[in-house]
C-alpha cells in the first residue's frame, strides 16, 4: 500500500544503520545509482540524506529535485521505496548534529571511519511511501 | 547530441570483481517526466565480448521497467561487495529484455551464496532462509550496452570516471 506520510514502522529500519540506495536523475536525462549510508527520519513528511563526497547524486537534485531511495529492511523481509523530492541542505543545526553522531557510528562499525565525514545534512520532503515484502 | 565512445570494454579486473566478488547491485532508471525509479538487482553477468552486462531483476521491482527502457534506454546500475564497500557503477543503453533461463538462476544462487556469506558476520542472530531471501528469485533479464563505469567506492575517488577515462 502506497502512503503520504513514513509510517512509525519504518524508523527503526532506518535507525538501523543498514544502508539504503538512492536513484537520481540528470537534467539532460541520465540516471544515476548509488549506496547511501543513512536515512535520517526528520518527522512523518521529510527525511534527510547524508551529503558526504561532492558527487553526480549532489548535482543532480539540484537540477532535478526528484530522488526515489530503497531501504532494505532484511529483518523484516521487506523493502521500504521511497519517492522524494529535494527541499533544502542544512550545514548545522540538530538535524546536521544528529546525523553526524549516526554516520560516526556506522562509520565505526563498518571500518569507514575518517572516510565518511558528513558535510551537509540534505532535506527531502516524502512524496510516496511503500513497502514491498518479499 | 551523445558524446560517450559505443566501444566501452569493461576492464578484466572488473570483471573478475563483477564475478568473483561482487554480491549486491541495484539499477536506476527514469519516466518520461525525468522522475527516478529503482529496481533491485538480484544478480547480473557479463557479455563474451566485455561490452555488454545483463542485470536480473525479480519480479517485485519489475512494474514499469521495461516501459521507461522502452520509452528511453537509459540505465544505471551500482554493484558493490559488502562489506568491502568497493562499488562501481556502470551507466549505458538498453538493449532488449527476456525471460530468466535455468542458467540466470545458476548465477544468482552463486550471488546468494556469497552475500549471505558476506553478511552472516554482521546478522549472526539473523536465520539463514532470512538472509537467503534478500537475494529474490530472477524474473527477468535487461541486457544493456555499457558505456561508461564510474568508481563509487566511499572515499575521495568516489564518481570518478574510470572508463572512459576522464581526459585531464
Amino acid at each position: 500500500m502506497r502512503m503520504t506520510r513514513l509510517p512509525p514502522e519504518i524508523r527503526p529500519v532506518l535507525e538501523s544503520g543498514t544502508p539504503a540506495v538512492m536513484v537520481t536523475c540528470s537534467a539532460d536525462g541520465k540516471p544515476n545509482t548509488t549506496v547511501i549510508s543513512q536515512v535520517y527520519y526528520v518527522d512523518e513528511t521529510h527525511a534527510a540524506l547524508s551529503f558526504q563526497f561532492f558527487s553526480k547524486t549532489i548535482r543532480n537534485v539540484r537540477e532535478n529535485p526528484r530522488a526515489y531511495v530503497c531501504v532494505f529492511d532484511i529483518r523484516g523481509r521487506a523493502h521500504w521505496v521511497l519517492q522524494l523530492e529535494f527541499q533544502l541542505s542544512e550545514t548545522e543545526g540538530p538535524i546536521f548534529d544528529a546525523m553526524d553522531m549516526q554516520i560516526e557510528a556506522i562509520a565505526s562499525m563498518t571500518g569507514m571511519s575518517g572516510i565518511f565525514k558528513l558535510r551537509a545534512a540534505d532535506i527531502y520532503r516524502v512524496l510516496s511511501v511503500e513497502r514491498l515484502q518479499y | 547530441m551523445d558524446f560517450i565512445a559505443c566501444n566501452t570494454m569493461i576492464p578484466g579486473k572488473i570483471v573478475r570483481f563483477l564475478e568473483q566478488y561482487a554480491n549486491v547491485a541495484f539499477a536506476g532508471t527514469r519516466d518520461r517526466d525525468l522522475v527516478p525509479h529503482g529496481h533491485n538487482v538480484c544478480g547480473w553477468c557479463v557479455g563474451a565480448d566485455q561490452r555488454t552486462m545483463t542485470a536480473f531483476v525479480p519480479e517485485e521491482f519489475t512494474p514499469g521497467l521495461v516501459e521507461a527502457l522502452q520509452e528511453n534506454g537509459e540505465l544505471a546500475v551500482t554493484v558493490e561487495e559488502f562489506p568491502s564497500h568497493e562499488t562501481y557503477q556502470f551507466k549505458g543503453r538498453y538493449l532488449c529484455d527476456r525471460a530468466v533461463r535455468y542458467d540466470d538462476v545458476e548465477i544468482v544462487d552463486r550471488i546468494r551464496r556469497r552475500f549471505v556469506r558476506s553478511l552472516r558476520a554482521i546478522f549472526a542472530d539473523v536465520p539463514e532462509d532470512v538472509l537467503n531471501a534478500f537475494v529474490s528469485k530472477p524474473s527477468l533479464a535487461v541486457e544493456f550496452e555499457v558505456r561508461e563505469i564510474f568508481l563509487q567506492t566511499p572515499g575521495p575517488g568516489a564518481g570518478t570516471r574510470l572508463i572512459p577515462p576522464v581526459e585531464s
